[in-house]
C-alpha cells in the first residue's frame, strides 16, 4: 500500500472495445465484497472503438477520483503501449501487468507502410518494457491471449490479467474474493475457462514477481 | 451489477457510477417522468433510466429530439403535477435556455430537476463552457456534488427544493463528477403506481409576457431570497473546520482534489465546501471569510466563485488576500487535480510537496518520445468511412477538392477533420452546418457542402434545411443515416422505431421529409458499396439547388449488438496474400484500424478479432485483394 497506508492506487489502460470497464467492475465487485472502499474515475463519453481508454481505480481512503502523477501502485494494460502512454501515473517500483498485445493505430501503420527503405517498424513490447524499466523492474508481461487459449477460450485474456494482480504481495483484495467477482460478472458458459485463465495469470504473476 | 443497485428498494451501501446515483435518487425521490437528448458526460443517466423502465413501469421515458424539447417536456410534466427530470451536457443547455429563462420566471408546479454537465478540457465537447452562469442569469437555483454519494443526496434534496419554491432547480456536474464511481448509501426505495391527474386538480398559469412578465420578475426576486435563506442553512453547504489564518473556498469535484492535496502536505485549513452556485449563502460565506488574512479559491474554468467571493470580500474584509486565477495561481483552462491544486496549497502555506510532480512528468514525456500517437478514429465496421472515402474520389474525379466548402456538424462524422479525410472548414454546434451553408453561399464562389448525422438532422438541422429550400440555395447535404445517435452510446432517435428502453415509437421518413420540403435532388447511397456511391455522390454534387445525399447503413456498434442479439456471427475480413500488391490504398486512404502490415513481407493482415466484416477494404483496394474469411459451419 502506499505510504499512507490506506489507499492502493490502480490505473487500467487499454483500448476501446477490449473490456476495460468490465475488468474495472470485476475489481470494484471485489474490493466492495472484501468490505473496502473503492473509487473510481472513469473515461467514457465518446464510443468509438480503438481510442486510448484508461479507469484510475483506487482501493482503501480515496479521496479524489483521479490518482495523482507518480502514485499508482499498479498498472493493468490491456494493450502494451498504452501501458507507456499513462506512465506518469506509475510509481517508482510498483507494479505493471500487462498483456504482450499491441494494436497499432492507424497513423503508425501508415508509416510502416509508406517507407519504402523498410527501416520504420512498429513499436515493440521489449522497446515499450525497456523504457517501463526506467520506473519499475517489476513488470509481469503476459501472453495474454496464449494464455487464454491454454485456458480453452480466446475470450478470457481479462481473467489472466486480473489473475496476475492477486501475485502482487501489497494486493489488497483477497484472491479467493477477486475470483469469485470475475466468476460472478462473466458469461455463466466461460466460467470453468475464465477460472482456469484466472489460475494461469496467478502463476505467471507469481513467476513474474517472485 | 450496480443497475441491481439501482433497482433494490432496500438502504444500503452500494458502489455506484455517480450517474446511476444520480438515477437511484430520482427515483427515491418519486419522480414520474423523465426526457434526454443524450450528450456525454451525461448519458449513462439516459441509458439506466432506459434499463430500468420495464423493470419499474410506474414512471414515462421519452428520448426527446433535442434538449430544448427535453426540458420543456419535463417543465410540462411538473405543470401537469408530475416530479419530472432531464439532464444534459453543458451545450446542451446552450440548446434548452430559451425556455429555461422563461421557466424561470413562470416557476413551475411539482419537482423538476434539470442537471447539467460541464466538460473542463472539452474531453468530449466542443468547448470549455462554464454552466455556472446560468443559474444566476436566469434567477433559477443551481446546486453542485462533489461525490456520487452527494450526487444522489443532492437529487433528491433538488426536488425538495423544486417543490417547495415553485421554481426549475438546476444540479451542475462536470466530467470527472459524472464519471466517478464511488461508494454510496443508498436509501429506501418506496415506488407507486404512475397515475394522471386532472388539469383542473393541478393547473397554474404559465405564461410570460410584458405586464405579467414584469409582475412575475418582482415575484422571481422575492422567491430567489427566500431561497437564498434556505440555502444559508443547509448542510450541503459546509464548512470543513481547519486552523490558521488560511482558507479555501471550494465546490464539486475540487473539493476532493483539495482534501486529498492537503492530506499529502499534511496540513488541515478551514474549507468552506459550497454546494449552491445560486443563490450564494452570502452570510455563511461572510462569516467565513471574515478573520482570514488569505482565501484560495478552487474551482475549475471561469473565475465565477472568485469574482463573487471578491465582491463580498470588500464588504465584510477588504484586505483579504485571494489567491486564484486573477493573482495568476490557477489557470481558466482545463480540467483540475491533486497536483495542480497540491502545487498551489504548498507555495502558500510555504510546505514542500508529497512528490516532485513535475520531475515524474517530464521523465514520462521523455519515455513516452517512442510512443506513437493513436488518434481517435472511426471503429471498423463503420460507414462513414466508406462515405467520406467515396466522397473524396468524387471530388478528386470531379477536380474540385478546392473549390468547394465543406461544413461540418456535430457527431462521430466530427472526425472526418482528421487524416485521411482533412474536412476541417468549419464545425460549431449541433445543426450549424446548415446556417453556417447559407452564409457561405451567399458569398463563396464555391459550391458549398454540408454534413449532418441522423439525430443531428432531428435535433437542430430541420430549421436550417427549410431555410436553404426557401431561399433557393445551391447545397448539397450529406445526411449520414446510421439509425441511432451513435456517438453518445447508440441511443434512439426519431429515425428509429423504438423509444426508450425500446418500447415502439414512430420512425420519421427521411426520404418524405425532404420530398416535402421540397428538396431538388435526392439520392440514397450504401457506403457499404463503397465504389457505387461515388457516381451518385457526383451527380447530386453537379445538380443545381439543394440535393441530398442520404448515406445509410446502420452504425457498426449497434449493428453488431443487434447481430449478436439475433444470434448472428461477424464474419471478419482475410488477406489474402497472393492478391496483395502492396499498394495500401486501405492504409493510405482508409484508416481502419483492423488493418496492419507484416514487416516480413511488407502485405496488408487484418487483424480478424477487430474486424467487423464490412469489406469497405474492398471495395477500396483496386485489386480486391480483401475477402471474407471461410467460415466452417
Amino acid at each position: 500500500m502506499s505510504k499512507r497506508g490506506k489507499t492502493f492506487n490502480i490505473m487500467f489502460a487499454g483500448v476501446g472495445g477490449q473490456g476495460l470497464m468490465l475488468l474495472s467492475a470485476i475489481l470494484g465487485k471485489a474490493a466492495v465484497d472484501s468490505g473496502l472502499k473503492a473509487m473510481t474515475g472513469e473515461q467514457h463519453g465518446l464510443s468509438q472503438r480503438q481510442g486510448s481508454i484508461y479507469v484510475h481505480f483506487r482501493i482503501g481512503e480515496p479521496i479524489s477520483p483521479l490518482i495523482p502523477y507518480g502514485k499508482a501502485d499498479m498498472m493493468i494494460a490491456m494493450e502494451a503501449s498504452e501501458a507507456l502512454r499513462y506512465v506518469e501515473y506509475l510509481k517508482e517500483g510498483g507494479v505493471v501487468i500487462m498483456s504482450s498485445r499491441i494494436m497499432p493505430s492507424v497513423t503508425e501503420t501508415k508509416s510502416v507502410a509508406l517507407d519504402k527503405e523498410k527501416k520504420t517498424k512498429y513499436l515493440t513490447v521489449d522497446d515499450i518494457a525497456t523504457k517501463l524499466k526506467q520506473v519499475t523492474d517489476k513488470i509481469v508481461l503476459l501472453d495474454s491471449l496464449e494464455l487464454a487459449i491454454k485456458a480453452g477460450n480466446a475470450r478470457t485474456e481479462n481473467s489472466v490479467l486480473i489473475g496476475a494482480t492477486v501475485a502482487c504481495e501489497d494486493f489488497p483484495i483477497p484472491a479467493e474474493e477477486v475470483r469469485k467477482a470475475v466468476l460472478a460478472l462473466v458469461p455463466p458458459k466461460t466460467i470453468d475457462a475464465n477460472s482456469r485463465a484466472f489460475d494461469l495469470g496467478r502463476d505467471a504473476g507469481s513467476a513474474c514477481l517472485g | 451489477m450496480t443497475l441491481e443497485d439501482v433497482k433494490r428498494t432496500d438502504s444500503g451501501p452500494a458502489l455506484m457510477l455517480a450517474n446511476e446515483a444520480v438515477v437511484r435518487g430520482a427515483l427515491e425521490a418519486g419522480v414520474k417522468v423523465v426526457a434526454f437528448y443524450p450528450g456525454s458526460p451525461t448519458s449513462e443517466i439516459l441509458d439506466s433510466f432506459g434499463e430500468v423502465l420495464e423493470h419499474f413501469g410506474d414512471f414515462k421515458m421519452q428520448i426527446s429530439a433535442n434538449e430544448k424539447v427535453a426540458l420543456e417536456t419535463v417543465a410540462g410534466a411538473s405543470m401537469a403535477g408530475q416530479r419530472s427530470f432531464t439532464s444534459m451536457k453543458s451545450v446542451g443547455m446552450n440548446v434548452a435556455s430559451d425556455s429555461m429563462f422563461s421557466i424561470g420566471y413562470t416557476g413551475l408546479n411539482a419537482g423538476c430537476v434539470c442537471l447539467i454537465a460541464d466538460d473542463p478540457y472539452a474531453h468530449s465537447s466542443q468547448s470549455e463552457q462554464d454552466g455556472r452562469y446560468f443559474g444566476e442569469a436566469a434567477y433559477v437555483p443551481m446546486i453542485e456534488p462533489a461525490t456520487a454519494q452527494e450526487a444522489l443526496d443532492m437529487t433528491k434534496w433538488a426536488f425538495e427544493v423544486s417543490e417547495k419554491h415553485k421554481t426549475l432547480v438546476i444540479m451542475r456536474t462536470t466530467t470527472r463528477v459524472n464519471h466517478q464511481r464511488g461508494m454510496v448509501n443508498l436509501g429506501t426505495l418506496n415506488r407507486t403506481p404512475f397515475k394522471r391527474n386532472k388539469w383542473a386538480d393541478v393547473k397554474g398559469q404559465y405564461f410570460t409576457v410584458g405586464s405579467v412578465a414584469r409582475a412575475l420578475k418582482a415575484k422571481l426576486l422575492k422567491k430567489n431570497e427566500a431561497i437564498k435563506r434556505d440555502f444559508e442553512k443547509t448542510h450541503f453547504n459546509k464548512v470543513v473546520p481547519g486552523g490558521g489564518n488560511v482558507g479555501i473556498l471550494t465546490a464539486g469535484v475540487c473539493f476532493l482534489h483539495v482534501m486529498e492535496a492537503m492530506q499529502n502536505l499534511d496540513i488541515a485549513l478551514p474549507v468552506f465546501k459550497l454546494g449552491t452556485l445560486f443563490p450564494l449563502p452570502e452570510k455563511k460565506l461572510a462569516d467565513f471569510i471574515r478573520s482570514l488574512s488569505t482565501l484560495i479559491v478552487v474551482e475549475e474554468l471561469s473565475p465565477y466563485l472568485e469574482t463573487r467571493i471578491a465582491a463580498l470580500a470588500q464588504r465584510v474584509n477588504p484586505k483579504l488576500n485571494i489567491v486564484g486565477k486573477r493573482s495568476g495561481f490557477f489557470s481558466e483552462m482545463l480540467e483540475y487535480n491533486v497536483p495542480i491544486v497540491e502545487k498551489v496549497l504548498a507555495e502558500v502555506v510555504d510546505k514542500k510537496i508529497s512528490i516532485d510532480y513535475d520531475a515524474v512528468l517530464k521523465k514520462a514525456q521523455k519515455l513516452k518520445e517512442i510512443l506513437p500517437e493513436r488518434p481517435p478514429i472511426f471503429c471498423p465496421g463503420c460507414p462513414h468511412r466508406g462515405t467520406l472515402w467515396a466522397f473524396r474520389q468524387a471530388l478528386q474525379q470531379l477536380r474540385i477538392r478546392d473549390k468547394i466548402v465543406f461544413n461540418n456538424d456535430i457527431g462521430c462524422y466530427s472526425m472526418a477533420f482528421l487524416p485521411p479525410n482533412e474536412f476541417s472548414d468549419s464545425m460549431l454546434a449541433m445543426g450549424a452546418s446548415l446556417g453556417i451553408s447559407a452564409g457561405m453561399e451567399m458569398s463563396l464562389e464555391d459550391k458549398v457542402i454540408a454534413m449532418v448525422g441522423d439525430s443531428t438532422l432531428y435535433h437542430a438541422a430541420l430549421p436550417g434545411i427549410v431555410n436553404l429550400i426557401h431561399h433557393n440555395s445551391n447545397v448539397t447535404l450529406f445526411v449520414l443515416d446510421n439509425s441511432v445517435t451513435a456517438m453518445t452510446g447508440q441511443q434512439f432517435n426519431p429515425n428509429s422505431p423504438f423509444d426508450a428502453g425500446g418500447t415502439p415509437a414512430r420512425k420519421i421518413n427521411m426520404e418524405k421529409l425532404f420530398e416535402g420540403l421540397g428538396a431538388d435532388k435526392i439520392v440514397i447511397i450504401d457506403p457499404y458499396e463503397t465504389r457505387d456511391c461515388i457516381g451518385p455522390i457526383k451527380d447530386a454534387i453537379e445538380s443545381d439547388g439543394f440535393s441530398v445525399i442520404i448515406s445509410r447503413r446502420e452504425c457498426a456498434l449497434y449493428g453488431d449488438r443487434e447481430k449478436k442479439k439475433r444470434g448472428e456471427k461477424i464474419i471478419p475480413g482475410e488477406n489474402v496474400k497472393e492478391t496483395c500488391r502492396v499498394i495500401y490504398a486501405c492504409v493510405k486512404e482508409f484508416y481502419c484500424p483492423a488493418i496492419v502490415i507484416d514487416e516480413s513481407d511488407a502485405k496488408m493482415v487484418i487483424q480478424q478479432d477487430l474486424c467487423d466484416g464490412c469489406l469497405e477494404c474492398r471495395e477500396v483496394c483496386p485489386v480486391d485483394a480483401p475477402r471474407h474469411m471461410e467460415v466452417k459451419k
